[in-house]
Parts: structure tokens; sequence; C-alpha cells
């Protein structure tokens, strides 16, 4: 055949197409109120009692039977790939508490941002024998295969940083994670700090389809509405947790909206794209001021050298608290519906500070 | 202009010997088995020739179709030896449900490349499909199934119009349907936010409704494979689709409706994607609007595995099923290692792909020499 010219430049494109789909996406989460002491530093706190007044679940109504989580083999279920800070230190996290404890089986997957990819991950994490199955969902719908098979196998599902749309203590166990919404008022309140509560804000959304996003959103709308009325948000749109897509919707911004005074990132990643437009656009530290949430060392580093503003923390090590779940679950005790951890923030007096916490 | 092909006029000067002036030979436009056909190789029964040539050739295209099942019947192997779970029964229906969804797309992908045309919307058109079956199925299963093959066909009808009309590029058009298609899909989901759920049990149950350990859009996927198997293989259209593939100026000549037959490939391939949509939301029993973001490479990969040229006129369906279960099997067996990190395991699924596809090749020429 005769048609070379015509292959090389189609598998040139398609070449090109694959680099430019290998863009990911990234998100997060961590711990604020109380400082944690310097030996167990960066360990996630949990905000609310366990037990609280909530609905709780034990072993007998879930159904389950007891087993050793040492010999146990786990299966987690990571989301995107780990190329930015959250996923690193949340997979590191996981792995290492689990060699920590002793658990010899642990199963690790990798869904690389693709949700049908994740339904299969998990669906052979059951057919490896995974007895408890620790979850990063990528998105909160569309779980319906792998509730049906592991509820029928009495299999607890502890779902980490997202949520599943589904029944705690049933379908799944329970979910640990920050308050996405408090998430993003505390952004909100840092913002109106920032602006002296007037001026106009824009906001780079999370990926969609799941809580975490529309939660940071409605977290930080809700407050400035009623906080600042002054402050107008006059642009939105979503950079999917991705640090180039953060730039390149910067660029834009910037471009369409001269006048803007703040950004509302709802990740570091996104922040720190922000950052990168801004400095192209010839901008100096503070000209914009930025709230972001995650408390990535980048961030905080950024904080630091003057480009962001605030950081609200969202804690990905999720290691010791979901083991210590499991292993309250197995021997009896009540789990409450979801385990809220408690968020830390970083401002320009405790970055510097912040930085060995940071991750 | 007739998509990414060189018509034979263009041909001309660039085959050899045609420079040095005197006769011209432009009776081969340069396709080897068409050798026997030249006028002074008398020495030879030219028939003879040309059978020998032609059984040569329908081997090494048996060998190349189905070097895909042989790496995939060795990986089997080496997985059922290396690891204690690949071989079960959850696994394998694990690796062959999810793998439906994705050959359902490939048959009609398959009949694309054949036609020596290629489309990029199939990942879109699959998200799309899915969230209109799901937004659909508030008014009962029939709308959900049908809501989406209407619109994914319209879509791929309208790109078959203008790829045999205008003659563009299919890279270009199809790539232009990729992203009008998913800006529609975020423009009916509140940009991705708004995930419709499935509400109407019995369009639930075609997806997650089990018959022998495996879900209904298994058996769909199987006879649907059957069908494009019969409709490749066996009825005029399909010699069509080969004829155009292998040289559409030729079939245009010899009287081929060159232009209805792209128009049908294209309609097909939307077609087929939004059906596949479809059946994923019912299984998901939601509409979930994060999905298909570069699927249509992974099909790609899949039908060209499965040893349809690339450049058109040749392959086959059942060398495409065997694609995407190879593919399927592949990250089923990365998985069974548990623990690669996601930089490593996309190092060997690239890795295992260059393997199968130089497997394929040594195999075919190997069978050639024979």
């Amino acid at each position: 055949m005769s048609m070379d010219p015509g292959r090389h430049l189609r598998m040139a494109a398609l070449t090109l197409a694959v680099v430019l789909a290998a863009a990911g996406c990234a998100k997060s989460e961590q711990t604020a109120a109380a400082p944690a002491a310097s030996d167990t530093q960066g360990r996630q706190v949990v905000q609310t009692p366990t037990g609280e007044a909530g609905s709780t679940c034990t072993l007998d109504q879930f159904g389950g039977t007891k087993f050793d989580l040492k010999a146990a083999t786990v299966g987690f279920s990571q989301s995107e790939k780990e190329a930015n800070p959250f996923r690193i230190a949340e997979t590191k996290s996981i792995k290492d508490e689990a060699a920590k404890l002793g658990i010899r089986k642990l199963r690790v997957t990798n869904a690389q941002s693709q949700f049908s990819k994740q339904i299969t991950d998990v669906q052979q994490l059951i057919a490896q024998g995974a007895q408890l199955l620790v979850i990063a969902p990528l998105n909160s719908d569309g779980w319906e295969p792998v509730l049906q098979q592991a509820s029928a196998k009495k299999i607890p599902i502890i779902t980490v940083d997202r949520k599943i749309n589904a029944k705690p203590c049933g379908d799944y166990l329970t979910f640990i994670g920050s308050n996405f919404y408090e998430q993003g008022k505390r952004a909100a309140d840092q913002m109106i700090k920032a602006l002296d509560g007037k001026g106009k804000v824009a906001i780079l959304l999370g990926a969609p389809g799941n809580n975490v996003t529309t939660e940071r959103t409605d977290g930080f709308k809700e407050q400035i509405q009623k906080q600042a009325p002054g402050i107008e948000i006059s642009f939105e749109q979503t950079g999917e947790f991705a640090r180039e897509k953060g730039q390149q919707v910067t660029e834009q911004l910037i471009q369409s909206n001269p006048d803007i005074n703040g950004i509302y990132a709802e990740n570091d990643e996104m922040a720190l794209g922000a950052v990168t437009a801004l400095k192209g656009a010839g901008k100096e530290p503070g000209d914009i001021k930025i709230v972001s949430v995650d408390g990535t060392r980048s961030a905080v580093q950024g904080i630091v050298d003057g480009w962001l503003y605030s950081v609200i923390e969202s804690n990905p090590r999720f290691g010791p608290l979901a083991f210590e779940t499991a292993q309250k679950f197995l021997d009896g005790g009540p789990i409450p519906d979801k385990v809220i951890i408690s968020d830390r923030e970083y401002g320009k007096d405790t970055a510097k500070a912040g930085l060995d916490e940071a991750y | 202009m007739t998509d990414s092909k060189v018509s034979p006029a263009n041909e001309t000067p660039e085959t050899p010997g045609t420079g040095e002036g005197g006769e011209v030979r432009t009776s081969h436009a340069g396709n080897p088995a068409e050798d026997a056909t030249r006028p002074d190789q008398v020495d030879e029964s030219p028939a003879a020739r040309a059978a020998g040539a032609a059984r040569r050739e329908a081997l090494g295209r048996v060998l190349q179709q189905h070097g895909a099942l042989i790496v995939l019947a060795v990986l089997v192997a080496v997985g059922s030896v290396a690891f204690d779970f690949f071989a079960t029964a959850e696994n394998a229906a694990s690796v062959v449900v999810s793998s439906s969804f994705l050959a359902v797309i490939a048959i009609g992908m398959t009949f694309v490349i054949i036609s020596g045309g290629i489309d990029l919307s199939v990942g879109s058109l699959f998200v799309l499909g899915g969230v209109l079956a799901a937004y659909g199925s508030q008014a009962g299963a029939v709308v959900a199934l049908l809501l989406p093959l209407v619109v994914c066909g319209t879509v791929g009808l309208v790109q078959g119009l203008i790829i045999a009309r205008t003659g563009m590029a299919p890279f270009i058009v199809t790539l232009a349907g990729l992203l009008g298609v998913r800006g529609l899909m975020l423009a009916i989901s509140d940009e991705g936010a708004t995930t419709y759920l499935v509400k109407d049990a019995a369009f639930a149950r075609l997806g997650q409704g089990e018959l022998l350990g495996l879900t209904y859009p298994v058996y769909i996927a199987g006879v649907l494979a059957l069908l494009g198997m019969l409709l490749l293989q066996r009825t005029g259209f399909g010699q069509n689709v080969f004829a155009i593939g292998g040289n559409e100026h030729a079939a245009t000549l010899m009287g081929v409706p060159v232009a209805r037959t792209k128009v049908l490939v294209y309609l097909m391939s939307g077609l087929l994607a939004g059906l596949a949509g479809a059946l994923n939301a019912a299984r998901l029993s939601s509409g979930v609007t994060i999905l298909g973001i570069g699927l249509e490479l992974d099909v790609i990969a899949a039908v060209v595995i499965g040893g349809t040229l690339l450049t058109g006129g040749a392959g086959s369906v059942t060398g495409t099923v065997s694609g995407v279960l190879l593919l399927g099997v592949i990250q089923s067996l990365i998985n069974q290692v548990g623990d690669l990190t996601s930089s490593f395991q996309q190092v060997v699924s690239g890795g295992f792909l260059a393997l199968v596809v130089i497997a394929q090749r040594l195999l075919s020429k190997a069978q050639r020499l024979t």
C-alpha cells in the first residue's frame, strides 16, 4: 500500500492526542483545629468525637464476620494517577500504614482517572478475595455494580476523600474525609479578609461529578453571599483540579476580566497553575489575592513567597485513620456513618512554620 | 480530495521507473498482489501466480487477525500459572463484562477503519449516550434506549455525510465531533455537575441482569459481534467497505456506492457508541459524566491489535473482539500484580501493546515465508 504519508500523519496526530489526553485531575483535604504533635506529624485528627449522636454501625448491624486484619487481603482502589501531591501522599499513607500494621496482602489498583476502569479494578480486587476495601472514588455516582457485589459478600467498604452516593452501613461502611462545605466557607472567610469585603472574585472549580467540587463551591458562595455582599463572583469555570487546566483557565480569565481582584481555587494544583498564568501576564505577587484548598508544600511555599493569600488544608493521610476505623469495626465498636477530620489553615503568619506539616 | 488517501493519479509520478522517460507503466497502483497481471510476465501462468499470491495473502491475513488471539491465549496461560486469582470465574467475568462495552463500540470502529477512515467521536458519544439514557429513563425504558440511539445516530449520520460529501478528512470531522459532543453532554448535565440516575427498573435490568454469571451486555455484545461479522464477510455492504478501504478510486470506478457506504459506516459507529453508553448507564444506574475521555484511543488500539489495518482495506470483527479482550486481560494482569505505581502501570500497558503488535507482525511474516 502506498499511503505512508497519510499513515504517518495519522500516527503523529494520534500520538499528539494521547499526550493531550494525558492531562490528569487532582484533588484534596486535611486537618487544622488542633496542631498535631510532632511525632505524628500532619496526622489526620477526627473532628467530631467518635460515637457522636448520628447513626452508627457495628459489625452485627452490617452483617459481616470478624477477621484478622493482618492476615486479610485488603484492597485499595486509587482514583487518579499519583501525579500530584495529594494522591502521592494518600497512596503512600495507606501503603505505609499497612506495612506498619503488618498487613502483607495489600492490593493497590489505580484507575488513572477512568471511572469505568475503577469499577473493574474494584471488582477484580473482590475477585482476588479482598475482605476489606478502601476506595478513593473518582465519581460519587455509578457504583451500583460494585456495591451489589460487595454487599452480597458482606465486604466492608471505607471510602476516603470523596463520598459514594449510597447507604452507609449497608452499601458501604463509612466515609472518612473532610467537611468540604466547611472548607469552602473558610476559604470565603479568608477571601473576605483579603479583599476587605469588596471586589470581584473568580472561582476555579474542581472536576465535575463529585461531592468535593459541589460542596467547596456551595460553602464558598453561600458564605460570600451572607458575609460580604460587596464581593461579586464574576467568573467560574472548571480547572478539573489540574495545574495545566488551572493555568489555561486563568489565562483566559485575565484576558476577559482584567479587573478581577481575587481567585478562589478549589485545590492547590489549580492555584499554582493560576500563579504561573499571573506571572506570565506580568502581575506581581499580591496583585490578585489567591485562596485555595489542599495544603500542599508548593502552595504553602507560595504563601511564603507572597503569591497565595491563604490555603485551607485538606489532609490526604488517610492510612492510620482508615485502618484504625476498620480495626474498631472488626472489634465490634460503633462506627459513625461519616468520620469527619478537622483541617488546618495556612496564612501569611503560619505558612513558614507550617511548611514542615504540608505534604 | 478523498480523505487521507492519495489517489492513483497522484501516485503515478512516484511509481519507480516513471522518471526515466520512455514507456510509463501505470497499470498497477502499487499493489504487489497485482504483479501477476503485468503483461511482461508471460513465462508463468498468470492465473496460477495470482492464485498463489492470493493464497499467501489470505494466510497472512488469517495470521494477522489471529495474532491477537494467539497472544491472548499465551497471556491467559501465563496469567493462570503466575497468579492464584487470575483464572477464577469471578475475575474472568469482570474482564468480559467490562470489555463488552468497549467491544460494542469497537465493532463499529472496525467498519470505519476498514473503510479507510477513523472515528474519534466515539468516546464522547459513549458518555453522551449514557447521560441521555439516564435522563430518558425518567420516561421509561423505551425512551431511555431510543433517545441515545437517535441522538448519537444523528451525530454519526451528520459526520458521515460531511466526510462522504465534502471529502474532508475523517480525522478532522470526527475530532470536531469529539469536542462538540462532549460540549453537548456538559451542556445538558450542568457542566457535568448533574448526574441523572436511572429511574426505570426495566432499563437498569438491561445492564445489570445476569444469565450464567454474566450480565446481559455481554450477550448483547456477542450477538452484535456475530451480526457484524456476517455483515462484513457475507454481504455486498461488507465487500463495499473493503473495496473503499483498499482503493477508493478503484472502488468508485467499479461502481461501488462510495458515499452511501461511508455514510452508513459512520452512522453505524455513532449508533453503536450510543448504545454502549446506554447499556453502561443501565449497568451503573446513572449517567456518569466523567466517562469516555480517551476512550476512542482504547477502541482504535483494540481494533488495530485485532489485525485491522489502520490504513484500511483489511480487518475483521473477530480480530477486534480478540483485541478488546486482550486489553482487558492486560489490565487484569496489572491488577493481579497489585502494587505497581500508576506511572509504571502505564509503562507496562504501553510495553504490552508494543509487544503484541510486534508479535503479530512476526507471526504474519513467518506465515508468509512458509
